[in-house]
């Protein structure tokens, strides 16, 4: 089925081709099965906002296709990019879990494939399934591990340079490039998107990127960023 | 320093004020056999950061410090952590390094579980698990609001005020 968006819908979980490639979708056949009967398949363009930090929790959204940026936000409006979910990850997990209001807000890159089940409904469904509840368990550790790497890098870093260099470098090891001598990635945010993944300012996240040219430890083509001092970028990473 | 005590959570008078270790009998008997107690002094390290996840760390009595450390040494205090609370989880759960240091504020009573048989505990224990995932799920709320205070603090101040 073809959706608005232009997304090729995944209508059941049952015959989902990338279940198995995801922690929590690989489910034994009974729990898929009430998982299914519970879920509800949704669209949603980009830029649509699942869900906002402070709201009280409906349920989950389990992130099938497209992408979704965490973010936290403070009084005076600033905001803190926390992560760029991927397909397979179950969102607002630990508010439904807890009753509690979500804690950050999160919204569409791309147009997503996303589905949602009810706070009741998945509560439910953790208890009758075991396998479930220790996917949510693994999911959940994996959050609360990204969540500490956060604080370190923003409570223990010295300088905007050396938060952007950590940034470059987790991002080229994450796409199978780290063991190029000149890794390659896709820089799929703005430089506001990345100023707020780092907590500086858009103008500093420029002046940083066009020093680094300068100095030819980057090097951009188009929207492709290639690492041509990977060196210098650690030196920069580790030193500020 | 260390010193091994043996004690039953079956016949612990705090149990039921305890999140996690409010469980049934029969998950409860399991889990006293999987774990070892033992007493340390006030500050001990229980484990560090990046180190290898070899199991976790229930506080029966004591309070820990939760940090994490740059590569230059400084350290940011994360949380305290009570008695009751379970050390280490995330890090068992997921396979990889504990991604916190642990250090004993306080002469402690711990209990301590391998994380294989905490694994096999939890896949044969399903009260248990959920109370991990409750327990997670409370630490991940911390955790943000830490990243919050960190990341979006206006002074230096708040920035580095801990979480208790």
């Amino acid at each position: 089925m073809l959706s608005p968006y232009g997304l090729d819908i995944i209508e059941s979980c049952l015959t989902c081709k990338v279940r198995a490639d995801r922690i929590f979708c690989d489910l034994p056949a009974s729990a898929l099965q009430s998982f299914e009967s519970i879920k509800y398949a949704t669209a949603y363009p980009k830029g649509a906002v699942l869900f906002v930090e402070g709201q009280a929790p409906r349920g989950i959204f389990v992130l099938c296709k497209g992408r979704v940026k965490l973010s936290i936000c403070a009084t005076d409006g600033k905001t803190l990019i926390l992560k760029i979910a991927e397909p397979g990850e179950v969102l607002g997990l630990s508010a439904t879990v807890s009753g509690k209001a979500y804690e950050l807000t999160a919204e569409t890159i791309d147009p997503c494939q996303v589905n949602f089940v009810k706070r009741e409904d998945f509560l439910r469904f953790l208890r009758d399934h075991s396998d479930a509840c220790f996917k949510v368990a693994e999911q959940l550790s994996d959050k609360y591990n990204n969540a500490c790497h956060e604080v370190r890098a923003l409570g223990l870093s010295h300088s905007a340079a050396e938060k952007l260099a950590k940034l470059l470098l987790e991002w080229s090891s994450k796409n199978g490039e780290a063991l190029k001598q000149e890794p390659r990635l896709k820089l799929a945010l703005t430089h506001e998107e990345i100023a707020q993944m780092i907590g500086t300012s858009r103008e500093t996240v420029t002046r940083l990127f066009a020093d680094l040219k300068k100095r030819q430890i980057v090097q951009s083509k188009g929207s492709t960023l290639v690492i041509r001092n990977k060196a210098a970028l650690r030196v920069l990473a580790t030193n500020g | 320093m260390e010193s091994a005590i043996e004690t039953r959570c079956l016949d612990c008078v705090q149990r039921m004020d305890r999140f996690f270790c409010d469980l049934p009998a029969g998950a409860l008997q399991a889990f006293d056999l999987i774990k070892s107690v033992a007493s340390y002094s006030r500050g001990t390290v229980l484990f560090r950061q990046d180190e290898t996840a070899r199991g976790v760390f229930l506080l029966c009595e004591g309070r820990a410090r939760l940090s994490v450390c740059s590569e230059t040494g400084k350290r940011l205090t994360l949380r305290t952590a009570m008695p009751g609370e379970v050390l280490g989880l995330s890090a068992c759960l997921s396979d990889g390094p504990y991604e916190v240091s642990a250090e004993l504020l306080d002469n402690a009573r711990v209990a301590i579980v391998k994380r294989k048989d905490l694994l096999h505990f939890l896949r044969e224990h399903r009260e248990a698990c959920l109370h991990v995932v409750h327990l997670l799920s409370q630490d991940l709320h911390v955790a943000y609001d830490r990243v919050r205070s960190v990341g979006l603090g206006r002074t230096r101040r708040s920035r580095l005020q801990p979480v208790h």
